[in-house]
């Protein structure tokens, strides 16, 4: 029974004697005897200055400020969503009046929405991707043709100022839209993705607004010169395609459609977003399989086989739309899998012996500790840019800053390396020649001058000679910095095609050394170039199994499993070892409460009575408007449980009440919105037009307590929760551990679980964040758990 | 002689015969096996073996055309009459009829190892990667020098003419840059019009592409007369220099001018213990 076992690191013992849930019996006046050690009369907070938790749980020294860009902290401004059924009686008079045909129906118009997924999806791709290589293609046939012009004039400075310019002037439209009209919309969108698939609401995440802007940021990234790709907001762009689509509506435009009502509830909703994902990863990259895999690795945590399949058709019809659409344009219409469309280009297979695997694990060390080292330079910079730059137009400038650095390291590479190639043996888009003799162009020109995604196929495919090693090695340096100076920045982009440059370029670079130190052999430089690529972005974004599969997609070959997956696994471990993915920076950064897969190990010692937020406000079955109110606008909960009323009315005593279910913050708003209430709570409660869709329809931005105008008389009349409240919400009893909860939250999806005393009295309620609280982090070889804290002003 | 009869079938049933038919190597059975057809039951046509000759000579002749005019690719044009002769003759193979069976069927399609077809997409093969058509002009399967063809290796001549005339090994070669620099660009610019990508790898024919580069390379390495295009680009240096600053300007800027955005305070948080232990505290 006892406790006592945990010896702390400060001289203090925390002693425990008995189990502190002991005193959870209901109506019982806690007795204080147990903690009176804990007590100094001499200090005023005594209770803040705990050093270590009871359970051996390192605790953070109680600050009352947070370091900037601290990972510790969660953010309580992010609400979860709601996955839970409320089945209270309107559900119920809903299934008695549908009956089967209705489900049918429904399951019907969720394939149909999961094409229109994939269609829409794809089509927005398709006008990324074109307008995307017409537009640099007009841009860098323009700058050659000017570098043409005056190079021979002694005057190369115009050609790069324009390319300066040109820069700057792309990225500021787009860094403008990003910061002023849609902030959410920065970055590569995949870690708010990720949240929202987790079930933590992030605001704004999937509007059409946040679409548009998206969707123009990347244009103007990409050809705006800056070291990002399209791929990251492409699988944004579906989730926000497939939000909208299921729900039949478009709150930015006031627009209802009147159809798929019954789709419009978190639960539905989450499931669409997750298909979306994957059909955006799908239409990236050519994957369908990477995609379906991509939405259970890094996405869903609520996963069944009917989504799956369902996800899989739509991320299929994305892909065949996409090629559909892509050979039209390209002149082949009709050929649905037009060859050629493939984006790292198709690889023959590579064969491969026994003992080349410990290269491939080499590559993976290489791959892990850049990757790191990545991140680790990307976390920096954000911190930098969350305390220092933070007026939009400092962003804005930033970026544009950025693109012109882009383009001056760009430009000095071709001017000071001179890395001459015969014109015709290579495939070169826009050969530019500079200082070389005639019929050669300049490999490193033939580089920058092209979108960063047609420069990783030129590293995955060139013949082994086609660049020099130093030059490789100074563009390998240059554009790492780069992308991780890009990644982060007001504009959108995403880091898979920098990060697929960087690696093909070192694997490409470590290649030529193998090659100079066997020379007997021949090397293969597009299997080393593939291997980086996946090590670097592996090492990056800690991404394994879709990753891989993605990888094998994009290069039609299967054969090349093996080493991808080798690579990968240890890049994985080896950045592991340092720090957290990219994402999981910025997740944490955000303070974003997200739920690992797993519950912390060694937990099993921490309660819920500890877990759990104590004093629980809580509503009466039949309860007074004015309480509801006053509740509503005093705290920013949002699930009530219902309990009856107390025995004895005694505000001194804590007293425990005996729960009834648990109510939403949105449904008591739209029943104070239409006003469903009685002057009499004893006069007998006829509703009858109360049904679902009342509450469908202001899904999902329900008005806050204050937009609701409460008239004075109104505040004394009653109102009875009991038709609206879940009768039978999840609980669980005080003594439950930390895993139970963890489990039962994570594979229900909750949002709100009353934790009841043995008499199914509320004694606490548990949410998301508190159960978030509880991480644990692995590097440098250690582990441990650690209790975060809360702030409300990040 | 039933047993070289049954022997015999069995040849035929593999449709190995043939490899047996002549040669030093012959297992010591096999000669009994000379035979006056050849090793068919009935022997080939003779119009079809003389059209099966016919195509061997003309084969033949292109390949040893085209391997002697390898380096410089003169392929197209010296050994267009070959390869105008190997195709008819490859067609008069397949159209040719006799009593209902064409030429065709007794020569292709057999085996595995289609030594005819082969040979004919071979050469093919060759003649298409580079592209040889493009420098004739086809009327009725007649081959005629093409005008591009033709003011190309005009322009082509005059150049390397006037490098021969004026090159002098004893002197520098500022004197060649300068007196060929015009037709020599001029050869530049035609050629880079001839194509659309202005490299020449899409439709030129191979002999114009080898020309050009072969003059490219004497007119640049061994003649230098590129070294023009070098120049010291001050500007540029500085242009590049200063906004390769401007980042760092800026972040010191932000930095140590920008206003410091205050450190998030933490929330409190409402747990069972905090409040039992504050509830002890008031009691005391």
């Amino acid at each position: 029974m006892s406790n006592n076992t945990h010896l702390s690191d400060t001289d203090e013992i925390i002693s425990e004697t008995t189990s502190e849930t002991a005193q959870l019996v209901a109506n019982e006046e806690p007795s204080s005897s147990n903690y009176t050690e804990l007590n100094k009369p001499d200090h005023e907070d005594s209770d803040e200055n705990e050093l270590q938790g009871s359970h051996g749980v390192r605790r953070r020294n109680i600050v009352q400020k947070i370091e900037p860009g601290s990972l510790n902290v969660l953010s309580a401004k992010y609400e979860s969503l709601d996955y839970d059924t409320c089945e209270n009686h309107l559900l119920l008079d809903e299934e008695r009046k549908r009956g089967y045909p209705f489900i049918v129906w429904k399951d019907i118009l969720r394939w149909f929405i999961i094409l229109l997924i994939g269609i829409i999806t794809a089509l927005i791709a398709f006008f990324i991707d074109i307008c995307i290589e017409e537009f640099s293609n007009i841009k860098y046939k323009a700058l050659k043709k000017s570098v043409d012009k005056y190079v021979l004039q002694d005057k190369l400075y115009i050609p790069y100022l324009l390319w300066v310019l040109s820069n700057i002037c792309i990225v500021f439209i787009g860094s403008m839209l990003v910061a002023y009209v849609e902030p959410v919309a920065a970055g590569s969108g995949i870690p708010q993705v990720k949240c929202y698939l987790n079930g933590v609401k992030v605001p704004r995440v999937v509007r059409i607004k946040t679409l548009i802007v998206k969707a123009v940021g990347v244009i103007t990234a990409v050809v705006g010169g800056l070291a990002g790709g399209k791929e990251g907001p492409m699988i944004h762009s579906g989730s926000v395609v497939a939000a909208g689509i299921s729900q039949g509506k478009s709150t930015t435009f006031n627009k209802d459609f009147k159809i798929f009502q019954y789709f419009r509830e978190d639960h539905e909703k989450r499931d669409f977003v997750s298909a979306g994902a994957a059909a955006g990863v799908s239409a990236a990259f050519g994957a369908p399989i990477g995609g379906v895999l991509f939405s259970l690795e890094e996405g869903t945590s609520f996963w069944n086989q009917a989504l799956t399949w369902r996800t899989f058709f739509g991320t299929v019809v994305s892909t065949f739309t996409l090629n559909c659409a892509l050979s039209a344009y390209h002149g082949h219409p009709g050929e649905l899998s037009y060859p050629g469309l493939l984006n790292l280009g198709k690889m023959e297979p590579f064969p491969f012996q026994f003992y080349e695997l410990p290269v491939f694990m080499l590559f993976g060390v290489v791959g892990g500790l850049l990757g790191a080292l990545w991140n680790f330079l990307n976390y920096k910079l954000a911190v930098f840019r969350i305390r220092y730059i933070c007026a939009p137009w400092l962003r804005v400038v930033e970026a544009c800053l950025v693109a012109a650095a882009s383009a001056t390291c760009g430009f000095l590479m071709m001017f000071l390396l001179d890395d001459c190639r015969p014109l015709g043996e290579d495939p070169t888009n826009v050969p530019l020649q500079l200082y070389c003799e005639d019929g050669e162009y300049n490999a490193l020109a033939a580089i920058w001058f092209q979108t960063p995604e047609a420069s990783v196929r030129s590293f995955l495919h060139d013949p082994m000679g086609s660049y020099k090693p130093w030059s490789i090695l100074m563009f390998v340096v240059c554009y790492f910095l780069l992308s991780t100076w890009t990644f982060g920045l007001a504009v959108s982009s995403g880091l898979f095609i920098p990060n697929l440059l960087t690696g093909a370029a070192w694997g490409r670079l470590l290649a030529i050394s193998i090659q100079y130190m066997l020379p007997s052999k021949t090397i293969n430089p597009a299997k080393y170039a593939l291997v980086g690529a996946a090590a670097q972005l592996g090492g990056v974004v800690r991404m394994t199994i879709s990753l891989t599969v993605i990888i094998i997609e994009t290069t039609g070959q299967i054969s090349n499993a093996l080493p991808i997956i080798i690579t990968l696994v240890v890049a994985k471990w080896i950045g592991d070892f340092f720090n957290e993915g990219i994402y999981d920076i910025y997740i944490q950064l955000a303070g974003v409460p997200l739920l690992p897969w797993e519950p912390p190990p060694l937990a099993h010692n921490v309660y819920a009575s500890e877990v759990m937020s104590h004093p629980v406000f809580t509503l009466r079955t039949v309860e007074n408007v004015g309480h509801i109110v006053e509740i509503l606008k005093l705290v920013s909960y949002n699930g009530f449980p219902v309990v009856d009323p107390p025995l004895a009315d005694d505000s001194e005593v804590t007293t425990y009440k005996r729960l009834r279910g648990l109510i939403l913050r949105s449904q008591l708003i739209v029943l104070l919105q239409n006003k469903i209430y009685n002057e009499n709570a004893n006069t007998t409660w006829s509703n009858f037009q109360v049904d679902m869709d009342m509450f469908r329809k202001e899904y999902p931005r329900f008005p806050s307590i204050d937009e609701l105008e409460i008239l004075d008389w109104e505040k004394s009349c009653m109102i009875d929760l009991r038709p609206f409240m879940n009768p039978s919400p999840y609980t669980l009893p005080h003594r439950a551990s930390l895993p139970r909860l963890f489990r039962l939250f994570r594979a229900l999806g909750l949002r709100h679980l009353p934790i009841v005393n043995d008499v199914n009295e509320v004694v606490g309620i548990v949410t998301r964040k508190d159960i978030a609280r509880y991480r644990v982090w692995r590097h440098r070889g250690h582990m441990g758990m650690e209790e975060l804290v809360l702030s409300s002003e990040i | 002689m039933t047993t070289v009869y049954f022997f015999l079938a069995v040849m035929f049933a593999h449709g190995n015969f043939a490899d047996y038919r002549d040669g030093k190597e012959l297992p010591v059975t096999s000669y009994k096996l000379k035979y006056n057809g050849e090793g068919y039951l009935f022997a080939n046509p003779s119009i079809c073996t003389k059209l099966l000759d016919e195509f061997a000579d003309s084969a033949s002749n292109f390949t040893k055309c085209s391997i002697k005019h390898a380096r410089p690719i003169r392929l197209c044009e010296k050994c267009i009459d070959h390869y105008v002769k190997f195709r008819e003759s490859y067609k008069n193979l397949l159209q040719t009829n006799l009593n209902g069976t064409s030429c065709e069927t007794i020569f292709i399609s057999h085996d595995r190892l289609e030594v005819v077809l082969n040979y004919h997409d071979n050469i093919l093969a060759i003649w298409n990667k580079g592209n040889c058509n493009d420098c004739f002009n086809w009327t009725k399967d007649k081959p005629e020098i093409s005008n591009k063809t033709y003011h190309f290796y005009q322009i082509f001549n005059e150049t390397m003419q006037c490098i021969e005339d004026n090159i002098n090994p004893k002197e520098n070669s500022t004197k060649v840059c300068e007196n060929c620099m015009q037709s020599y660009i001029q050869l530049n610019n035609y050629y880079e019009s001839l194509s659309f990508d202005r490299i020449g790898l899409d439709i030129i024919c191979m002999d114009v592409i080898d020309s050009m580069n072969a003059t490219r390379s004497i007119w640049s390495k061994s003649l230098n007369c590129c070294k023009l295009r070098k120049s010291p680009e001050i500007i540029f240096l500085c242009c590049s220099g200063i906004i390769a600053c401007l980042p760092v300007l800026y972040y010191i800027m932000v930095k140590y001018c920008g206003p410091i955005k205050d450190l998030p305070n933490i929330l409190k948080q409402s747990r069972f213990k905090q409040r039992i232990l504050r509830t002890v505290n008031g009691i005391n």
